[in-house]
């Protein structure tokens, strides 16, 4: 099928709280269906207001949002978020969390519900904790509940503000290859934002990234063709990676730099 | 040297250790011997003729006349009296009070019509609108339970929409993120999330029923806890008063502990 207009795109998108100007210059982006795009920036830039205009949570100040062609409007089901903190309720269980992600799909049965949560907490293998609650069980394990219920919701787009933040090295990059895994097998078109630029480049398809505030965009890296969409270990220890992560790094600091010399 | 030094750090020898943890052994004894020494120098007053025991009688007295009320037919029904108007009225406050305050807090411009309203009546003590409910109700059930209403019901109201204000906002992003409309998010978010602190302001605000409930039963009534001690007052029987004080801690501690055990059963998920 030929892709007429762009899956997901912003279009002249500024957003002022008061006078704060978070985007200032009209910002620009068009994301193709299926594509694990990365925020990347220094914190304040603007990432988490641009995710969440595309989840309707913000609105923009002037441009818009839109999705398949037509503007974005409200939150709504098509655009599912996982969140940094409080990702997962507290009172409900690990699978009552995941089943709640379907509450509000009228299109399924009781069955169908009861059968895809326990398809979802298997995928991100908390088989074993169906029935704990989320105080009992690590953080790592927290935001794959909220991971699962976000995807058993089924959006076509997933949002992603730094859901491995707090995780401790090893369990994020175990995390981080379940997630390029997942993404690609479901195919949903996915914005994820960091501030972590060796998770960028694992994660990513393509990254885009953010100068200081107000966001504005200093690089748009095609990281599929620099590194290729396979990721794994072997990936994260390549040559080509250390350098996509090298150069990443130089430029966000390049441009700090700059900043505080004028 | 070492070993002893660090077991005894642990153990028994530090007692008077600044924010240390007790055994709970000592934790008990240190309960009775605090009940015991203050029952003794309240007997010990009395004996060595400090107060008249028609100011003060002993423990002992006290505690003959609380069994005695109990059996006797002169507490028990006074009991049941106020129990019923102090449930009887602090669920009236709650069942308007959860319903009003997620509502001000849920939808901004109802907060902003009621808050100032709200905050103005709370402050107004209640035995200053006994003479207006008598007014209004004459001396009969109504007056008591409205006053315990009015005395609860606008406090418990703000700390309502405050434990709903306190939810944070991702919870509800994220139902909305997964289909949710606004209103579809106070039943299966808001009230499981707030559920916790909106039972401790319930709880708290039975307390205040009870403060309440006495005064209005010593201005107003014929019967209840209040009109027994107020009663007992008047022909200076101490030992019947301090056993219907007694009456009243006891049913205000068994309430709480209670409460505070379903509290501990309820959300155990914490
Ligand atoms: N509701 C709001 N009202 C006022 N200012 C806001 C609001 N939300 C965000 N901002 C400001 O907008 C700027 C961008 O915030 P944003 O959260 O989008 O940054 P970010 O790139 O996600 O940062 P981080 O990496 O720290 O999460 C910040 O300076 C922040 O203080
Ligand atoms: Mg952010």
């Amino acid at each position: 099928m030929e892709q007429i207009s762009p899956y997901l795109q912003f279009r002249n998108v500024t957003k002022f709280f008061g006078d704060v100007p978070v985007v200032q210059e009209p910002f620009n982006l068009s994301i193709p269906a299926g594509q694990f795009t990365v925020f990347l920036g220094p914190s304040g830039c603007g990432k988490t207001t641009l995710m969440r205009m595309i989840g309707g949570l913000d609105t923009p100040t002037s441009g818009e949002i839109l999705l398949q062609g037509r503007p974005v409007g409200e939150p709504d089901i098509r655009r599912g978020m996982v969140f940094q903190s409080y990702s997962s309720f507290p009172w409900l269980t690990v699978r009552k969390n995941i089943e709640f992600g379907m509450r509000f799909r009228k299109d399924l049965s009781f069955g169908q519900k009861k059968d895809r949560a326990e398809h979802f907490l298997k995928l991100v293998g908390l088989g074993d904790f169906a029935t704990s609650y989320p105080s009992r069980i690590s953080g790592g394990m927290r935001q794959r509940v909220a991971i699962a219920r976000t995807l058993a919701a089924d959006p076509d787009v997933l949002l992603m503000d730094e859901p491995f933040g707090a995780l401790d090295a090893n369990l994020r990059e175990d995390l981080q290859f379940e997630l390029r895994k997942i993404q690609k097998n479901s195919g949903k078109t996915t914005i994820f934002v960091t501030h972590d630029v060796e998770e960028a480049v694992f994660l990513a398809d393509r990254i885009i990234v953010f100068g200081s505030r107000p966001a504005h965009v200093i690089a748009d890296i095609d990281v599929t063709s620099l590194i290729g969409a396979e990721r794994n270990e072997t990936v994260r220890d390549s040559e080509r990676f250390f350098h996509l992560r090298t150069e990443i790094l130089h430029r966000l600091r390049g441009r700090q730099v700059k900043a505080v010399a004028a | 040297m070492t070993a002893v030094a660090s077991s005894s750090r642990k153990g028994s020898g530090g007692l008077f250790r600044f924010r240390a943890s007790i055994p709970q052994s000592a934790t008990l004894l240190a309960a009775v011997t605090g009940a015991a020494a203050f029952l003794g120098g309240w007997q010990l007053l009395v004996s060595l003729h400090v107060v008249a025991p028609v100011f003060l009688p002993t423990p002992l007295k006290v505690a003959q006349t609380f069994i005695r009320m109990c059996t006797d037919g002169s507490m028990l029904p006074n009991t049941v009296v106020s129990v019923r108007r102090v449930w009887l009225a602090f669920l009236l406050s709650a069942l308007l009070a959860v319903p009003l305050g997620i509502l001000m807090s849920g939808y901004r411009i109802i907060g902003a019509t009621l808050e100032p309203m709200i905050d103005f009546i709370r402050y107004l003590p209640v035995p200053a609108l006994v003479p207006l409910a008598i007014i209004w109700f004459g001396v009969g059930e109504s007056t008591k339970i409205f006053l315990l209403w009015l005395g609860t019901f606008f406090q418990l109201v703000l700390m309502i929409a405050a434990d709903m204000k306190r939810i944070p906002n991702e919870y509800f992003e994220t139902a909305y993120t997964l289909g949710a409309r606004p209103r579809e998010t106070l039943l299966p978010v808001a009230l499981p999330a707030m559920l916790p602190q909106l039972m401790d302001s319930m709880r708290i605000s039975l307390g205040w029923c009870w403060t309440y409930v006495i005064i209005a039963e010593i201005v107003a009534s014929d019967s209840g806890l209040g009109f027994v001690i107020w009663t007992a007052r008047r022909f200076m029987k101490t030992d019947q008063v301090m056993a219907g004080v007694i009456m009243i801690g006891l049913i205000g501690l068994v309430t709480d502990q209670c409460l505070r055990l379903l509290h501990r059963k309820l959300f155990r998920y914490q």
